[in-house]
């Protein structure tokens, strides 16, 4: 391999890394081990100054390896392959010690982190001896987008795409447009109507020849790698089985929504025992039809709204749903609109009033004469039904915690405040996108701060609620993101694929194809000619499943190879 | 000085190394005696890395993937955990303890798992005291 010389640049992070390891000592330590030319430390490895400092080294010093001790890979390695490719250097023959996100932040004992961190050094040094230099390949990228779910989120994302002249298969699981945004009446906090919203998305999407809807459809399997899928879609038109149509798509968007929480899971509440406690997904439908009446059909004297049904709770969801307090709120104005003689009480646990034009709402809602009580996070309001004698139909027991007094009030209708909750087929639709949920079953970015709309897997976007709860603006946000930064890959034309991938040593193939059947992709060949598997770059995804199999050790998994695990085991025990 | 167990924890990139990152950024604490090396799949492991991790000086080895039905190769962990009872069988007929060796699923979203992981797995090996393995090796090379 020649003559190395290794560069080691050990990061401060500030003192995110500074204050519990030292790095000069990381520094120092290895500048001691073989073939390390220069051992720096510096405040920010990856600012302007410090990837200077890599370049000019490589430059200057004629480094052929790189080592950075910092954060963690899944942070910068992008950033600091990138400086070395700009020093000339591939980009592959870098490597990274996470020293923060595995060492400073997670341990307290100096000496026992700064040990830590140089045998991770010492681990990354030995590694990069063994890194080689890997070329990607490049592929076509199609330019058309499969977009799954016809709500506010995928709505908005294919219309965007569409505008912008490429083709969109819109994807809807029911036999309507519009999603969950079709089953309310007015938005929060500026009183839109839903309705209207809507039908401007609406108008657009039928004019515009580029998107092709499919309703009463579902993806059914979802094969190849970014801007080279095949999607598979299946339609229920009245035979069985439905009807399935493959066609080829370079990106994904999932725009799978939310479903709301059921409320029959509160069993203090009385969902479905009391006929005029209801939802608030119900109480939308009365709004829409213009009538607020109870079941009896008179309109309600007193109407009582109960937040975080199924949310902020130890027994059900533990988040927040984001958006039921402003509904709450909009939900006070419409019936004082409607019923100005009557009484509307808002029992909350906090007022979560966080969005823009929220707060002034809160507070014009207040002026409404809306009555706030506030319980505590587990001792929720109690509902009965009320004797004759009394003047309404329930009365509602709360703990009120400002007051700290126990308050009874009457009550006709019950709003409660169902939250959102994750659908009940997304970990289906996770597993054939192949991305990840939560323990929530909300699917998980990229990033969560920098990264929000891409996901774990190359041309696959999430947007709107199917990735937590959210409003309308974040999820018309995060479906334009996400198609925005679908038409920059399309832009590019050409799409770059990792150079990391198994290949598989033809020499020493013995043919016995225990790989064809391991991989998960079907990125592995047999010849039956020359009786030898081998595998197909822009299919494989270095998982390296057949790298550990293979019973001749014949397949070599690019940039995780046995030497430069093995020498990572040698370093880090040293 | 009081013995300090070595550990070396083999995590997938996309599940158990995210997870352990999401300890760093939650600031879960947990025995600095665990030193991670990221392989993209815990497929990748090879049982060989195991032996050499022990034959090395290691006195215990973390296997960490994703959970059952949540892998990002759809699969692997099925893989990684069907190969894992032969490894076990094979490392007990050389008197490696239970507890040496373990192979668990930490989610992306676990981090306070991972650092639960790592502290039991830290106090159990602690528990156990030093590998002879690396040693018995040592001696063997001697006396060749």
């Amino acid at each position: 391999m020649g003559q190395l010389k290794i560069g080691v640049y050990v990061c401060n992070c500030g003192t995110n890394i500074a204050h519990i390891v030292d790095p000069d000592a990381v520094r120092e330590t290895a500048a001691q081990l073989p073939d390390v030319v220069i051992a720096r430390s510096y405040r920010y490895m990856c600012s302007n100054p410090g990837q200077e400092m890599i370049i000019k080294d490589i430059q200057e010093l004629g480094l052929n390896r790189v080592v950075v001790s910092a954060c963690s890979p899944r942070m910068h390695e992008r950033t600091f392959r990138a400086a070395c490719k700009a020093g000339g250097l591939n980009p592959y023959l870098c490597d990274m010690a996470n020293i923060r996100e595995q060492c400073s932040w997670v341990h307290a004992d100096r000496l026992m982190a700064t040990e830590k961190a140089v045998g991770l050094t010492r681990a990354a040094v030995n590694r990069v001896r063994w890194q080689e230099p890997l070329d990607g390949l490049t592929a076509e990228m199609c330019a058309s987008t499969l977009v799954l779910g016809a709500g506010i989120a995928g709505l908005t994302a294919a219309l965007e795409l569409a505008l912008a002249g490429h083709p969109v298969y819109l994807v809807e699981k029911t036999d309507r447009l519009g999603g969950n945004l079709a089953r309310v009446d007015l938005t929060a906090p500026y009183l839109d109507s839903a309705r209207d919203l809507l039908t401007e998305r609406l108008e657009h999407l039928r004019e515009n020849p580029n998107i092709k809807v499919m309703l009463n459809s579902e993806l059914k399997n979802l094969s190849g790698f970014i801007g080279n899928f095949s999607a598979t879609v299946g339609t229920h038109n009245g035979h069985e089985p439905p009807e399935e149509k493959t066609f080829h798509v370079g990106n994904v968007i999932v725009a799978t929504g939310y479903r709301e929480f059921d409320a029959s899971r509160v069993t203090h509440y009385g969902y479905g025992k009391l006929p005029d406690v209801i939802t608030s997904f119900e109480f939308e439908q009365m709004l829409r039809s213009g009538r607020i009446q109870t079941k009896s059909g008179r309109a309600p004297q007193y109407v009582a709204i109960i937040h975080c049904v199924g949310s902020r709770s130890r027994e059900f969801h533990g988040y927040c749903s984001r958006v039921c307090c402003m509904t709450a709120l909009k939900y006070a104005h419409e019936i004082k609109s409607a019923l100005p003689e009557s009484h509307v009480c808002d029992v909350y646990i906090d007022m979560h009033a966080f969005g823009k034009g929220c707060e002034d709402f809160y507070r014009t809602s207040s002026e409404v004469k809306t009555l706030f009580l506030m319980y505590g996070k587990n001792e929720h309001p109690v509902i009965r039904k009320a004797d004759p004698k009394d003047d309404c139909g329930m009365l509602i027991e709360v703990d009120e915690k400002l007051s700290g007094e126990r308050v009874e009030i009457p009550a006709d209708l019950v709003i409660l405040m169902v939250g959102m909750e994750a659908r009940p087929d997304a970990l289906e639709v996770a597993r054939l996108v192949n991305i990840s949920a939560d323990k929530d079953g909300w699917f998980i970015e990229s990033h969560p701060k920098l990264d929000p709309v891409a996901t774990t897997t190359d041309g696959i976007y999430i947007a709107g609620t199917c990735a937590a709860p959210k409003d309308i603006p974040d999820s018309v946000a995060q479906a334009r993101a996400a198609a925005g930064r679908i038409m920059a890959r399309i832009a590019k034309g050409k799409i770059e694929i990792d150079g990391v991938f198994a290949e598989v040593d033809g020499d020493r193939c013995s043919g016995c194809r225990m790989c064809n059947e391991l991989c998960p992709y079907s990125a592995i060949e047999f010849d039956a000619d020359k009786r030898r598997s081998h595998v197909i770059p822009a299919a494989c995804k270095a998982c390296g499943a057949c790298v550990a199999a293979c019973p001749s050790g014949a397949i070599k998994g690019r940039h995780f190879t046995d030497q430069q695990i093995c020498a990572q085991i040698e370093g880090v025990l040293a | 000085m009081s013995y300090e167990p070595k550990i070396v924890g083999f995590l997938c990139n996309w599940c158990s190394y995210t997870g352990a990152d999401l300890a760093g950024t939650s600031r879960i604490q947990y025995p600095p005696n665990i030193r991670i090396i990221r392989v993209m799949c815990s497929a990748r492991i090879d049982p060989t890395f195991v032996v050499d991790a022990l034959a090395k000086g290691a006195d215990g080895v973390l296997i960490c993937g994703c959970h059952p039905g949540d892998c990002h190769y759809s699969e692997g962990n099925y893989k990684a955990m069907r190969r894992f009872p032969l490894l076990k069988k094979l490392l007990q007929s050389y008197g490696v303890e239970d507890d040496r060796v373990r192979q668990t699923w930490v989610s992306a979203s676990e981090g306070q798992r991972f650092a639960d992981v790592v502290t039991d797995m830290t106090e159990r090996v602690r528990a156990l005291g030093p590998s002879r393995i690396h040693a018995a090796l040592l001696a063997d090379q001697r006396e060749r």
